[in-house]
Parts: C-alpha cells; sequence; structure tokens
C-alpha cells in the first residue's frame, strides 16, 4: 500500500478553524491558463508574417504532428493505453485525402478533412475492439504490427495508392481575397484544424466522458464499479485518437501534396510516441511541445553533429527525460511554481 | 423493496473457489456486518455482489434478479461498492472523484445539490475539492470513497474494510457518519469489518464467514452475546 503510505506523509497538519486555500489545480490554472494561450494564438497568427516561407513550412508541420499527438495523447495521456502503431492512423488520412482528391476531379479539399477524420475513426474502432481485451506490451505488440504492415499493403493496391510511387498533387492555393502567399495559407489552414481540435479535445477531456477516461487510466477496477463500462470507453478512446490522427494526415496531405509509403514507416509512429512523452503525457501544452520537439531536434542534432544525428537525436531524448521525468510540459510547470508569488 | 436476497452464492479465482454457497437475506435499510477470520471470503462476497468477480448463484436486489451481470450494470442498478483500499483516482481532485460517483446518472440535475449532501456528511471533503485526491489522509481518503460511493444515489452501498489503516478514533467518527447516512437514507448497507465492535455497534444483523461459508448468523446483539463465536473469530472477549 506504497499508496497510501505517501498519502499519509504528504498530508499537511489540518487547521480545524481555518480552513487552508484551496491548492490550484497547476499553476497555469483558471484565468491564467487561458491568458497564455490567447497570448500564444496571437503570436500564431503574426509569426508567418515575419518568416521566410520555409520557416513558416516548419511552423505548419509543428502544427500538422500537435494534432496527431493530441490524438495520441488522448488515448495514452488520458486513457492509460498505449499504440506503437498510430502512424498508420496517420497515413490513413493522408491516404484517404490523396486518393480522394486524385480520383476525383472537382473534389473541394476542405471536404477531404471530416471523410479522412471518418474513416480513421471507424479503423481506430475496429483496431479498438481486439485493443481493449490486451494491455500493456501486449497491446504494444498489436499496435506496432498495425504500423508494421502498412508499408506493403499501400504498395499492393497500385492503381489507388500509386504504389511505391505514391501520389503527388496540388496544393490548396489561396483565394484571391486573402492576399496570402502559398505557404502562409496553407499555415492558417492548419492553424484552424488545430485550434478546432484542440478545443474538441479539451471539451471532450472535460466532460463525462472525460472523468470515465481518467479513471479507467487510474484505477480500472474503481471506474468499472463506478459504472464506466471499460470496453466501450477504451474502444472510443482509440477511435477518437484515431480520428484526430487521420484530421493531421489529411492535413499533411494538403501541406506536403505528396504521400508515398516511405513516408509512413514504423518509425513515424515511434516518433510520435517518443514526442508524446517528451512533451508531457496528459497535459494540455504536451502535445504542442512534442511537435516542437520532433519538428527541430532532428535539425539540430544535423547541425551538432553531421554524421550521426540519430543519435543525437536519441541523447537528447534520454537528456530531456532525465531533467524533465514528466515531459517538458511537467518542466515548465516546475519553474513556473519556483516564482515567489505575492499574495 | 430494496431488499437483497442471496441464495446458493458461489465464486472464486481461476481454480480456486472461496465462497461455497452462501445465503442470506438482508432486509431494507438494514446494516448488515459480515465478520470473520482473515481468508474467510469476506472481500470476495462483496466483489461476487458488485460483479467484480463472476459468481454462480442468485443474487435479487429489490426483486430484480442480478447474478452474471457486469459491474458497469450493477452500478446502474443501484450497487455502490467502495472497495478494499479505497480505489481512490489518486491524481483527479476530490470534486472530480466525487462527479465520478455520479457517472451512472443521467443528466446534472441534483448532481451539485448531492456534492453538498455529502459535505454535510464530511465537511473536511469541502475545503478539499480543487485538491488531487491522492494528497488526502487515510482517513479522507476513505471518507472521500464512501462519499463518492453515496453520489450514485445507491439503493445497496457496500463497504470494505473502511477501517483499514485508520486511526481508531478516525473509525469510530467514521462509522458514526455510516449510521447517520443509514438512517437518513434508507441505504441498505452491507459492510465487512475486522473490527467487530464497532461494526456490531451499527449493525442491526450479522454473519460470521468462515472458510467461505456462513457459520453463524443472527441479529447484531445474539452475535455479540455468543461467547465462543467472540472467542474464536472476533477476538475479543465478552
Amino acid at each position: 500500500m506504497s499508496e497510501t503510505d505517501s498519502a499519509q506523509v504528504k498530508r499537511a497538519p489540518a487547521p480545524p478553524a481555518a480552513p487552508r486555500r484551496p491548492a490550484p489545480a497547476g499553476p497555469l490554472a483558471g484565468r491564467w491558463r487561458w491568458v497564455a494561450i490567447a497570448l500564444l494564438l496571437a503570436a500564431a497568427c503574426y509569426a508567418p508574417f515575419q518568416l521566410v516561407p520555409f520557416h513558416v513550412f516548419q511552423l505548419t508541420m509543428v502544427l500538422v504532428y500537435a494534432v496527431a499527438l493530441l490524438g495520441l495523447n488522448l488515448l495514452v495521456g488520458h486513457a492509460g493505453q498505449i499504440s506503437l502503431g498510430h502512424g498508420a492512423f496517420f497515413a490513413v488520412g493522408a491516404y484517404t485525402t490523396a486518393i480522394l482528391l486524385d480520383h476525383w476531379d472537382g473534389m473541394p479539399y476542405p471536404v477531404t478533412l471530416p471523410l479522412a477524420a471518418g474513416v480513421a475513426f471507424l479503423l481506430g474502432l475496429a483496431f479498438g475492439v481486439p485493443a481493449m481485451r490486451l494491455r500493456g506490451l501486449y497491446l504494444a505488440l498489436v499496435t506496432l504490427a498495425m504500423a508494421i504492415f502498412l508499408a506493403p499493403l499501400l504498395k499492393r493496391f497500385e492503381e489507388l495508392t500509386g504504389g511505391s510511387m505514391g501520389l503527388t498533387l496540388a496544393k490548396p492555393a489561396p483565394p484571391a481575397w486573402s492576399g496570402l502567399a502559398p505557404d502562409q495559407w496553407l499555415y492558417f489552414l492548419t492553424l484552424v484544424v488545430a485550434v478546432a481540435a484542440f478545443l474538441l479535445a479539451h471539451s471532450l477531456l472535460r466532460s463525462r466522458v472525460g472523468r470515465a477516461l481518467h479513471a479507467l487510466r487510474d484505477n480500472e477496477i474503481a471506474a468499472e464499479v463506478m459504472g464506466v463500462r471499460l470496453s466501450s470507453y477504451k474502444t472510443l478512446a482509440f477511435a477518437w485518437s484515431a480520428m484526430f490522427a487521420g484530421a493531421a494526415g489529411c492535413v499533411y496531405t494538403w501541406v506536403i501534396g505528396f504521400v508515398s509509403p516511405d513516408s509512413f514507416t514504423v518509425n513515424l509512429s515511434i516518433t510520435m510516441l517518443a514526442g508524446l512523452v517528451v512533451g508531457g503525457l496528459g497535459t494540455l501544452f504536451g502535445p504542442l511541445l512534442g511537435a516542437l520537439f520532433v519538428m527541430f531536434v532532428p535539425s539540430i542534432s544535423q547541425d551538432i553533429n553531421d554524421a550521426a544525428p540519430g543519435v543525437i537525436f536519441g541523447l537528447l531524448i534520454i537528456a530531456v527525460m532525465y531533467v524533465a521525468p514528466t515531459g517538458l510540459a511537467g518542466l515548465a510547470e516546475r519553474l513556473i511554481k519556483k516564482i515567489p508569488r505575492k499574495e | 423493496m430494496s431488499t437483497l436476497e442471496v441464495e446458493d452464492l458461489t465464486a472464486g479465482y481461476g481454480d480456486a473457489r472461496v465462497l461455497h454457497g452462501i445465503g442470506l437475506t438482508v432486509g431494507e435499510g438494514e446494516i448488515c456486518a459480515i465478520l470473520g477470520p482473515n481468508g474467510a471470503g469476506k472481500t470476495t462476497l462483496l466483489r461476487a455482489l458488485s460483479g467484480m468477480i463472476k459468481a454462480r448463484g442468485r443474487v435479487r436486489l429489490g426483486g430484480t434478479d442480478l447474478a452474471g451481470r457486469s459491474p458497469d450494470a450493477l452500478a446502474r442498478q443501484g450497487i455502490a461498492h467502495v472497495p478494499e483500499g479505497r480505489g481512490t483516482f489518486m491524481p483527479l481532485t476530490v470534486e472530480e472523484n466525487l462527479r465520478l460517483g455520479a457517472f451512472v446518472r443521467r443528466g446534472r440535475d441534483g448532481v451539485n445539490a448531492d456534492i453538498e449532501r455529502i459535505h454535510g456528511y464530511f465537511p473536511v471533503l469541502k475545503d478539499r475539492m480543487k485538491q488531487a485526491a491522492g494528497s488526502l489522509s487515510g482517513g479522507e481518503q476513505q471518507m472521500l470513497a464512501i462519499g463518492r460511493a453515496l453520489m450514485s444515489r445507491p439503493r445497496l452501498l457496500l463497504l470494505d474494510e473502511p477501517s483499514l489503516g485508520l486511526a481508531p478514533l478516525v473509525t469510530r467518527e467514521l462509522f458514526r457518519i455510516v449510521q447517520a447516512i443509514n438512517a437518513e437514507e434508507q441505504t441498505t448497507v452491507v459492510v465487512v469489518e475486522q473490527n467487530a465492535h464497532l461494526a456490531l455497534g451499527i449493525a442491526q444483523q450479522a454473519h460470521v464467514l468462515e472458510t467461505g461459508r456462513i457459520v453463524l448468523s443472527g441479529t447484531a446483539e445474539q452475535i455479540r452475546a455468543d461467547e465462543q463465536v467472540a472467542q474464536s473469530y472476533l477476538g475479543y472477549r465478552v
């Protein structure tokens, strides 16, 4: 009963007369959290007008990965399941979009977003059914298998998927009224999707459903006797999580304008999970921080040592986990707490 | 109407059978104490009643047959189980824990009013609402677990060793509150307890369990007066 013991130790002497002020749930609780988000959003709207197109593209990709990690965070960080194959859902979203745009002339690209998300959702539901019976390493293995068999599968149906050559598409062009450059238009499209995804995930987690997911993560048996049907919620967590990854994949296709099996290797799935853990599991800003990490740290590693970027990247992950075992979001929270507050 | 009737209940873990044909009846609004030595099957009995483990036999609550249903279905039928070790959701706040207790209820009506009601029974929780439940003391966590169970407005409340790991004063307070809850809400209560003295103090009837069988049943008074039982199973002299 180590949990009980630590709870006993942590307990502060409770003064019965004067109830102590309840500690805030986190340093970024309540109003300040929204101020931080508003500032972040303002900076996100301002940035593309100040940066060169390549950097705008990099930021766009950060947002794409952030949406995917948001989905993975639902599953891993909030529902306590594991997936080593989320790149597959990302790929399914990307390929659904590419196939739709490639085979139907005049298909308006915004339509592909709900369709790609929907296909990924259904696939997630289908995978969620076996997944609800598995846990830990077994679940990790099954999801890893999903990521492994995807690339050969995509090479098979050449007429549909373009085989190993992949599919090349025209990127969405900015409408004349916007007055934006192509890279800026893509950036703002992605930003809108990312903000919508963020709001959706946030409201999902604050609802009864979110509480059910947290309950099954923290104590499966207690959750069940509270009336949470484990099988439904585990399956749904998988499906929702896949839906976000699928939406991210769709936006990826818009932004890159090209899909091929080699873009969605097992490496992508592993990187996504690593990014999320580095960013901070189950936190609000973890997916964004994780996306920044997976986007920029590989190129920083390249700068440090041209010969072995992989090694440097790995070492950096180890270094981050050593100083911030709860991820970058946890580290930020600890640092903010150290700032002395005026009463 | 919320009478609990159990007939010929057998249950166990894998091949190991722990309960061998348990039969008991608890009247509506009654408190029933289950006593017995370690390993007698007390916790297993509660787990079988809340569906946590598979059981065979007949279990009826208010005339509805509940045998073989899943834990979440039983929760919807009005069975609230405060499991051994409390089952606190440590990282969640006290408030989130309480709201999870109302998970089986549709709609928000009355949930806030019920939180007020729980604060009435356990005032200490009111000051801790935004705190992580894992930061509470053992006694506070036990109060939270009982409060959380009450949030579902249960017909049957199952309490597994509420005194475990708590100071004697806290335990006594806790039993006093359980008695008050039972008196005010007419909730039927089955309480498993090592501290026989306290349990018999609030129960109307009691059963003594040994190696998966009921060896003695009676009113709390009768069980308390039975000298042999007191010495063999309850560990104290009359």
